[in-house]
């Protein structure tokens, strides 16, 4: 319970620092977005309306303070340059396939890699072995903006097997197979470079755990390999890897970023482009803020799942 | 399908190589800049005439040579012909009517509100949701379009618009005098476009299909400001809306996300539907901020044409036969840099004409256009109907530093700040042409402001100098507040000038067309003799439209430059010979 209020308490002050941070730096971009919403004729009157209407009038921390009082309510302002909508609204309409972008390359990433760890620390220095080290060490020095050309080069350009773009995305509900078919490259490109990771990452420990007195043991029971595999020697060699999936899962969204913008997907990514490009600061904010607090939250279920992997862990926290 | 596949397929790995070699390692940190630039670049450009944003034809552009037993080439001037490309038989090609395409914007709409100032990805959704009061014919006369008449009075001092009966709304409300006055009535109260009608003292409602514009003096050329965004006809109860476009146009907007695009279907009570208009069911418009994953998208099939603003492209796909390139007949912007000429050194006639001495556009068009644009002079391209020679100060060297010798002698070193917005293309230019102004002892510094604050930063005149996308309207008298001296805080250069206000107002209230060019004439030639501003092209040539060869023109009709190249191809789509679901 203790480490879960301690947790807590961090989120609750990295959530502090890194909105008032952001609100600072974009306190100090030039330019007055009260002046530019009231138009080339605006008297210092309306201009100031506009302002206070906008939440920009008052010192820097007061500024904050209101808007940290209206970000708990789900109440980030209105858009600058979009006008009619919410920050809120936007973000709205991007996130979830900012989301889907995420959840899909982590499964697939998971799903490449695990077995290919498997097959290769169990017979290290194999043909499997070599192949997937190989193209593990070529995927991470190709960066994400590169494989994703050549993808849609080759699937959508060339075979025509997926679009190159993702255009008028169906829901999951609505048109799952539409909906895959369009979210295959994006999600495989940004996959791919997890895989690199995972793969080497989780090779290596299940290489270390396969060393350990009770998986001798267990062989020596005559316990098949592939439960010996999968059952003794995944979930112990799985904490780093665990922990490489959680940090990852919020690196993602630096990944996406350049993954939305190749494939056109209207994600959290572009969102945030497009709104620091016109300077477009309630977005921007709202989208600091959601983010900050999602990456936070990913890597305190990551200590929570360390716990569960992993009794020490847990027993040290008491 | 396309001849030169393999090459780009060789071009495509080859530099992806070479990326990969450059970047390995890194998480792909160089590719925002890489992929916002375009979008950047557009964004970065102020643009203060609504209906500017559309690219030109090519002055010099030749039609390609056609063998003697195929068919007449496309007489239509937007299609900028390739060896080979253009060679369709018009009778052959009948409209087909339905089926949908996706078209690729390189600039995401801000939104609709007709009283506000619309950014060009917002232009570009509202050519097809849109018909204006006023069109231009295939000469940029000046045509009734939604109006059935407009009527001046003796002197020019008041209009009467008359509307034509039986329009509708996209809501089903009427398009009635009262509904017109309305929306001029706010389009002139807005604080940020009504400039443009500040001559107009009051809008009347004469009768139910009527309407009265009484002036403060005489505006003969009024009409031609009707054919942009003035003469945008919205539903009255969506007047001032941002989300939103209710208007009169051959599509109705279904949907808009920020960010993502818009779509747009079919108008069944369009006005002009009895001429089978509009042919296509349906248009996806969709922001591709990115120029490889446009043409990826183009070549893949997933977007049957795209607005391209890169020249290189554009050069290529005219390489390209089985690939249509459109340039539009409208103004395109200048670039241009604004000088103060209210503050030193600007106020001193030698430092302007030293400037544009020093500065060799041709160096700058071939570098950065890859020779598609055209050197400017002023404001009008050569082509245009109302452009007369001026005498600009051409690249001179020796004659920039005798003048800056000259000043420099009386008042010591030449120093200024250019303000510019961040666009990285835009600084690349201005930075050579400072090293042109620095090889006569020029000393310039480039000084960053803030995204979106050009026009407010020049009204409040604080700059020396400024870099500026502007002007290319149709008819000059668009251009007429930002020139005349009683234009008031948008003179831009705050010149002061007898001969460009006696040639601007010449053209504003005179009918007769022979008096019209004198009176542009006269401001041109003052334009050159006094160098307000540092011209370097006519930006015509550097955005295309590319598109299917299925889609062609086949309907001659009303050249509409001012609404641009786009609504063109809304037209080219009638020939739509597959349809795309």
């Amino acid at each position: 319970m203790l480490i879960f209020v301690q947790r807590l308490g961090r989120l609750v002050f990295v959530f502090f620092v890194v909105t008032f941070v952001t609100f600072f730096l974009l306190d100090q971009a030039p330019g007055d977005p009260a002046e530019r919403f009231a138009g080339l004729n605006a008297t210092p009157e309306v201009i100031e309306g506009i302002r206070a209407e906008l939440g920009l009038n008052g010192s820097l921390i007061e500024r904050y303070l209101r808007w940290l009082g209206n970000a708990v309510r789900f109440d980030f302002g209105d858009s600058i340059v979009t006008r009619g909508f919410s920050s809120w609204d936007l973000i709205r309409e991007s996130l979830p396939k900012t989301l889907e972008l995420m959840v899909f390359a982590e499964i697939m990433a998971i799903g490449i890699a695990v077995p290919l760890a498997l097959a290769s620390a169990r017979r290290p220095g194999s043909f499997i072995d070599k192949a997937s080290s190989s193209t593990a060490f070529g995927l991470l020095a190709l960066p994400a903006f590169v494989l994703g050309i050549y993808m849609s080069f080759i699937f959508g350009v060339k075979l025509g097997w997926f679009p190159t773009i993702v255009d008028n995305l169906p829901g999951l509900n609505d048109d799952p197979l539409d909906n895959l078919r369009q979210m295959f490259l994006p999600s495989l490109t940004l996959a791919l470079n997890l895989v690199a990771v995972y793969l080497r990452l989780l090779r290596s420990d299940l290489i270390e755990t396969l060393q350990e007195d009770y998986v001798m043991l267990a062989q020596a029971r005559g316990l098949s390999e592939r439960r010996i595999m999968w059952r003794h020697v995944l979930r112990p060699s799985s904490l780093n890897f665990t922990t490489a999936v959680g940090l990852n899962i919020a690196g993602l969204i630096g990944g996406a970023f350049i993954i939305e913008v190749l494939f056109a997907i209207n994600g959290m990514g572009r969102l945030v482009i497009q709104s620091v490009i016109l300077e477009d600061f309630n977005v921007v904010a709202a989208v600091v803020a959601i983010l900050t607090v999602a990456y936070v939250m990913m890597n305190f279920l990551v200590d929570v799942l360390y716990s569960i992997l992993d009794p020490r862990i847990r027993h040290a926290a008491r | 399908m396309f001849v030169s596949t393999r090459r780009r397929t060789l071009a495509i790995l080859v530099s992806g190589a070479l990326v990969a070699a450059a970047c390995s390692g890194s998480d792909s940190a160089d590719s925002p800049d890489a992929t916002e630039a375009p979008a950047a670049a557009a964004e970065a450009e102020p643009d203060e005439t609504p209906d500017d944003s559309e690219p030109a034809d090519m002055p010099d552009a030749e039609p390609a040579p056609t063998a003697p037993d195929e068919p007449a080439p496309l007489e239509d001037e937007d299609q900028l012909t390739s060896a080979g490309e253009g060679n369709v038989d018009l009778a052959s090609l009948e409209p087909i009517a339905g089926g949908e395409i996706t078209f690729g914007l390189t600039n995401d709409g801000t939104g609709f509100d007709t009283t506000g100032a619309v950014a060009p990805g917002s232009i570009r959704v509202i050519t097809a949701l849109n018909d204006s009061l006023v069109g231009l014919d295939a000469d940029a006369n000046w045509q009734p379009n939604l109006a059935e008449s407009l009527t001046p009075n003796d002197d020019f001092t008041s209009w009467t618009i008359t509307m034509r009966p039986g329009l509708l709304f996209h809501d089903g409300e009427p398009v009635d005098g009262e509904a017109v006055r309305a929306n001029l009535q706010a389009f002139k109260d807005s604080p940020t476009v009504g400039f443009a009608m500040a001559q107009v003292d009051s809008i009347t409602a004469v009768d139910e299909l009527s309407v009265r514009l009484d002036l403060s003096a005489p505006w003969a050329a009024l009409p031609y400001g009707l054919v942009g965004q003035p003469g945008w006809m919205v539903s009255p109860s969506t007047i001032g809306t941002n989300e939103t476009f209710t208007g009169t146009g051959p599509f109705i907007l279904e949907s808009w996300t920020p960010g993502d695009g818009a779509r747009v279907v079919r108008n069944p009570n369009y006005w002009r539907a009895d001429e089978g208009l509009p042919y296509l069911d349906a248009i996806n418009f969709k922001f591709l901020v990115d120029v490889t994953v446009k043409r990826q998208a183009f070549e893949a099939g997933d977007v049957q044409g795209y607005v391209s603003p890169d020249d290189e492209d554009i050069l290529d796909f005219l390489d390209d036969d089985e690939t249509d390139v459109w340039i539009g007949t409208a103004g395109a912007n200048e670039y241009l840099w604004l000088l103060n000429t209210t503050a030193a050194p600007f106020d001193d006639l030698r430092v302007r004409q030293a400037m544009a001495h020093a500065i060799d556009k041709q160096f700058i068009i071939d570098a950065f256009r890859s020779g598609l644009t055209v050197p400017a002079n002023g404001p009008l391209n050569p082509s245009d109907r109302w452009y007369t020679e001026n005498n600009y100060p051409q690249f001179d060297p020796a004659a920039a530093q005798a003048l800056v010798d000259e000043y420099e002698a009386e008042f010591g070193p030449i120093e200024f700040e250019l303000s510019i917005e961040p666009n990285a293309s835009t600084i690349e230019v201005a930075e050579v042409m400072m090293s042109f102004l620095t090889d006569v002892g020029i000393d310039g510094k480039i000084k960053e402001i803030g995204q979106g604050q050009s026009a407010l930063t020049a009204i409040l005149d604080d700059f020396q100098a400024f870099s500026w996308f502007q002007f290319g309207s149709p008819d000059p008298d668009s251009d007429y507040v930002f020139f005349h001296s009683s234009g008031g805080f948008l003179n831009w250069t705050n010149l002061v000038s007898a001969d460009i206000d006696a040639g601007l107002d010449a053209g504003r209230q005179n009918v007769d067309e022979a008096d019209r060019k004198a009176g542009y004439a006269q401001f041109l030639q003052a334009l050159g003799d006094e160098v307000p501003m540092i011209w370097v092209d006519h930006l015509n040539g550097v955005e295309a439209a590319v598109t299917l060869p299925e889609l062609h023109e086949v309907e001659h009709v009303v050249a509409e430059p001012e609404v641009g190249l786009l609504r063109q191809l809304l037209r080219l789509v009638g020939c739509l010979d597959r349809a795309v679901t």
